[in-house]
This record gives C-alpha cells, structure tokens and sequence, in this order.
C-alpha cells in the first residue's frame, strides 16, 4: 500500500449510498463530531495548529492562524462555508458536496466548535443544482437526528445550518463579496483590512472557510494534528485533492500526496497525454496562476514549492524585467484551487490565453477602474493576436496592460487576470509575437 | 428626466404576484437570518423563485420582491443585474447554456457550441426564431474533467439539476433534437 491509497476525504466518492446518513455513521461519520463537541475550542484549535492545515480554496492560507484572528470576546461568531467553486479547473468541492456532503456538515460542526459559532451558512455556486439537492437532503438528515439544531447529540452545543445559493457570479468566491452577497446585495469585494474574521457578515467576526478545507476536520480530530501534519510536506498538511482536465487520458478529482509533481500527475495519475502527444502548458491551481512550461513540471504540486522552487522561471513585465508582486517579492507559481489544466502539443496557446482573459472580463464585478477597464481592454487585444488581427506592439500593449490591472485593485481578481496574462507572455512570446508577425493585414497597411 | 420603471414608488403590481409557494419558502427561511437583516438577506433567494414562477425578472417582479421584502427597487434592480443566473430578457422556452472556458474549449466546446448556433440560427444570447430555445455561452460549470458541458433550464418550471458533460456533435444533436420536439432528454444529464 503506497502513498496513493491512503484517502482522508475522497475514500467514498463514487458510493451512492454514501449520501445517507447511515452510510456515513457505519463507516465511522459524525464520530469527531462528538468528540469535538467534547473537546473545547482550545483543544481542536490546537490540533488544527499541529496540523499545518492550509486552505485548499486557492490562498493556502493556514487554517489554525485565520481561525485565530477572530476577538477572544465576540459575542457572535459566523462560519459561513465557500462551496461558491468557480474558479476554471476546477471541480473538486462539487465532488465532496455530491458525493460526500456529511463530511462538510461533520466539518462545520468541528469548527462551529472550535469558533463558539451558533449559525453557520454555505454559500453554493447556483448552477449547483444538483449538489444543492444533495446537500440539503443531507442537512435534513442531519436536523432530523438531532446532529444539528438545538443541544446536538444532546450537548449543551447548538448549531444551525443553512444553504445560500449564489446566483452566477465568480467573484462571489472571493470571501468579502461572498458576504456582500450572502447580506443580499450586488457581490462586491470589501477593503481589507479589516479582514471577515474580524468584522465579517453583518459586521460580525466571520470565518469563510472552503468545502476541502472543513471536509479535512473530521480526520484531524480523529487521527490528531500531529497525523495529519506527518501525511503532508513541509508547512503544509495532509493530501489534496487536485482536479485535472485538458489533454489527458484520464481527467478527474484524485485525492494525492502533496509530494506529487506535475510530470508524475500527469504521466501516472491521469495515464499521459491523450493520444501520445506532448504536454505544452499545465495551468497548476486554477486559471488565475501562472502557467508552467513543460520544463518547470518536476516541482511538486506543493503550496511552497510552487512558489519558490527556481526551477520554475519567474513571471516577467518583459523580457529581463521581472514583474514585481510587492514588498520584493517575484512571481512563479501557486498551488491555488488545485485546477490542474494541462495542454498538448497541439493548443494554440495564444487562443487559450484570450479565452482566459476574456473569463475574467466577463466576471470582473466593475467596481475598481483598473480590473473594470483593463480586463477589457485585455480581451480586446488579446482576442485580436490569436484570431490573427494582432498588430505591432500588441504584445507589449498586453503586457503594460495585465502590470497596470496587478496589486492596484480592492480584490485579487485583478491579479487574477494579470499574472496568468503575463505568465503567457513570459513563456510562451514567440508564439504570440509570431502570432501578430503573421496576422492578416487590412489592404494598405504595413 | 425619465427614470429607469423600475425606480417607481412601491406599490402592488396588477396582475402579478409572488406564488404561496415563494411566501412559504419566505416564512421558512426568514428566521435564519439575525432581527433585522432577513428582508435584505432574501433578496437573492426570492429574486431566483420569482424568475421561476415569472420566467424572467423584470421591472414589475423587481418591484413585487422589493415590496414584499421591505427594500427599495433600486436596492433590488442593482441585485437583479448584477448576477448572471437571473434573466433579464425573458428566454426562450428552454435555455441552453453552453461552457467554452478553458476546460472545455481544449477538448472542443467552441465545435460544440458553433453547431448549436448553426442549428439554432442565433447567435449568443439569442433566441430561436419559434421561441423554442435561447443558447447563451457561460463561463465554467466546474465539471472541467467532464466536459464540454451544458446546462439546460425551461422556462417557469422547476430548475433541472443535472449537467449534460461530454458534449459532441452526436450528443450535441440529440439534446437540440430532443428540445426542438418540446422536451428535456434527461436521459442524457448526469
């Protein structure tokens, strides 16, 4: 039995019966929510703390430091649950809400636990539909045994539970405008700070915490911190679900260890390029970071490898001048969302970059000038090169543009769009430079 | 100047209204938020019900939900436009709604969705001429390792919680088939 068998979270996707609470319970479900309900909160944060548990929603943040933000003193706590996946890639939580939605509900009490929280919500992506219904089903299992409620397994611990479905916006996973939205208004991005643990929704201290992240408590608490830390590498605990599509034989949600490179990801979880062809580009963590060449794929798909290993080239402005992500700091990669998109030999990387781009014009939700127009504006030339109407300098333009839009805007959606736009160029130039070299002249024009 | 119809005093539409159906989801769910924050809270939960019942969302549902709710209509217009679930032009019986991000434009989206558009004859966002089926381009589903992927909705019915994943021509042709005879083939979601 290797690394690759041992599952905290996915062990019973593809079980249909596992949706019940039954099912759940037999295989030992709901166990560490009542030893957690037994606990204390200082006891689970503790665990949480040994544990090096990073959010698995894109910023790997540590789970047990966010936790730790919230006033000793608030008089009311929220967790509200980020199942809002919309992030191109990937697809990940909509598994473990499918297949797996006690897991998520035995997490949230955990942390309800942990955080002295009395109403928790989960904010659902609204084209969902499906998992909406599972999930929900769920719950009402859940309420009609007495796990959520008042006084759960008859402890002197209530919590309720409930479902907020969003309706179409990507921002909404960014966790301010996911309060904004779940307030009932337009999704907006807020200031930070002061940041939701602090002043959150309806201005109370609020933990918004991501589907993989809660589902991975039940097995701390059961297995201890310390367990889950020894599984993981480095700062980062545990395994990690990674969702990989494109061009591979076999796409999917595996459960991995965080040792796992790109190369063995794709040459021997998901059975190699499809038809024998060559890998080109393999997006590592969602759509918003940076692409690595195929010579950059024998980093493991770890939070801080990805970030730091000089193996991966830094991401450039131009050529020979690195972008520069503040306080110092240069860009390789993240792990992000863990949406591994991987690309063969035969992708037009200039068309799959425009289609990237034109995503996140699409999703930008207005408020700030930069992402607003220079999202757009993005599109606009980044359409033109890889439909063959570049023109001179359009390649610079793009690159001016994507450094105008980073690190100049309320939420990271700026950024989003910027650093893959510039990863692409850093890259991948020749091929957009060739691109508007070869692109069809109006009659007269140079 | 004129004002946008929507910006009109509250007051009781003629002729519309919110089903029992939405009130008793109103009644269940208002409890759920804390005195004083539910009205506004509801306001995207209602807003999708209403579209349901309505089949799109316009000035006088946005004037029914914000008077029910206890909000102003602008409050509730900015809402209504901000997210791209609620249909601001009412679509055709079905709505088609095709991803071509990334996911799914490597492994052929954009074939999937030009065939649609050639049956259809429309373009994105249009309707067909019999006002059978609007097809609109959306962004990823999340089922990227399944894809290309669709969504299909009818119009003031209950939503349909399935996704029609591995798309081709051949699957592709036989859902525009199945809707052009007045049908939803959920044989073919999951």
């Amino acid at each position: 039995m290797g690394l690759f068998d041992v599952k905290i979270i996915s062990e019973h996707f593809d079980v249909p019966e596992a949706r019940t609470l039954e099912y759940f319970e037999r295989k030992g479900g709901y166990r560490s929510a009542r030893k957690a309900c037994g606990m204390g909160p200082e006891a689970i944060a503790a665990e949480v703390a040994a544990s090096n548990l990073r959010g698995r929603g894109g910023a790997g943040f540590p789970t047990a430091l966010k936790w730790s933000f919230v006033p000793k003193d608030a008089d009311t706590v929220y967790l509200v649950v980020n199942a809002d996946e919309s992030e191109p890639g990937t697809f990940k939580d909509r598994h473990i809400l499918y297949w797996n939605p006690h897991l998520l509900i035995e997490g949230m009490i955990v942390a309800a636990v942990a955080l002295k929280v009395r109403n928790a919500y989960i904010y659902i992506r609204g084209e969902m539909a499906r998992e909406n219904k599972v999930l929900q089903a769920a719950l009402d299992q859940a309420y009609a045994k007495g796990y959520l409620g008042e006084r759960i397994f008859g402890t002197s611990t209530s919590l309720d539970i409930t479902v907020y479905r969003g309706l179409g916006a990507y921002i909404c996973g960014e966790e301010t405008a996911l309060l904004s939205s779940l307030e009932g208004g337009r999704g907006w991005p807020r200031l930070k700070p002061p940041f939701p643990a602090v002043k959150g929704l309806w201005g109370k201290p609020t933990i918004v915490n991501n589907v993989e992240t809660l589902a991975n408590l039940p097995w701390i608490v059961e297995h201890g911190g310390k367990a889950f830390a020894d599984l993981g590498s480095g700062r980062s605990g545990g395994l990690r679900l990674v969702s990989v599509c494109g061009h591979v034989n076999k796409p999917g949600v595996f459960e991995l260890p965080l040792t796992v490179t790109g190369r063995e990801l794709i040459e021997d979880v998901c059975g190699g390029i499809k038809g024998g062809r060559k890998v080109k580009g393999v997006i590592p963590g969602g759509v918003s970071m940076p692409v690595l060449a195929p010579d950059e794929l024998d980093v493991p798909f770890e939070f801080d490898a990805l970030q730091k290993d000089e193996r991966i080239r830094e991401v450039e402005v131009r050529p020979g001048q690195k972008f520069d992500l503040g306080g110092n700091r240069t860009l390789r990669t993240m792990a992000g969302s863990g949406g591994v998109v991987v690309m063969d030999d035969t992708t037009d990387i200039t068309q799959a970059a425009w289609r990237i781009i034109h995503f996140f014009a699409e999703e930008s939700c207005g408020q700030c000038t930069p992402c607003r127009e220079g999202t757009g504006w993005l599109a606009q030339v980044a359409h033109r090169i890889a439909f063959d109407h570049g023109r001179a300098g359009d390649v610079d333009l793009l690159a001016s543009i994507a450094d105008g839009i980073a690190g100049n805007t309320i939420c990271a959606l700026g950024d989003a769009a910027a650093w893959p736009t510039l990863a692409f160029l850093t890259k991948y130039r020749d091929e957009f430079e060739a691109k508007v070299r070869n692109a069809h002249r109006p009659k007269g024009a140079a | 100047m004129a004002r946008h119809p929507s910006f009109r005093a509250r007051k009781a539409v003629p002729g519309k209204e919110l089903s029992t159906q939405i009130e008793a989801r109103i009644q269940q769910l208002w409890p759920r938020f804390p005195e004083g924050r539910a009205g506004q809270a509801l306001c995207l939960p209602v807003l999708y019900l209403a579209q349901e019942q309505h089949g799109h969302v316009d000035a006088e549902v946005v004037d029914l939900v914000a008077a029910r709710l206890g909000l102003t209509s602008a409050h509730v217009t900015g809402v209504a436009t901000f997210y791209f679930m609620l249909n601001k032009v009412r679509p055709g019986r079905y709505h088609l709604q095709v991803c071509t991000n990334i996911g799914c434009q490597l492994i052929g989206a954009y074939d999937v969705f030009e065939r649609c558009k050639k049956r259809l004859g429309v373009d994105n966002k249009g309707t067909s001429a019999d006002g059978n089926v609007t097809l609109t381009e959306v962004e990823c589903l999340a089922a990227c390792g399944y894809g290309p992927v669709a969504q299909i909705a009818e119009r003031e019915k209950p939503e349909i919680p399935l996704y029609f994943e591995n798309l081709d021509a051949t699957r592709i042709d036989a859902i525009l088939d199945a809707l052009a005879e007045g049908r939803v083939p959920t044989e073919l979601g999951s």
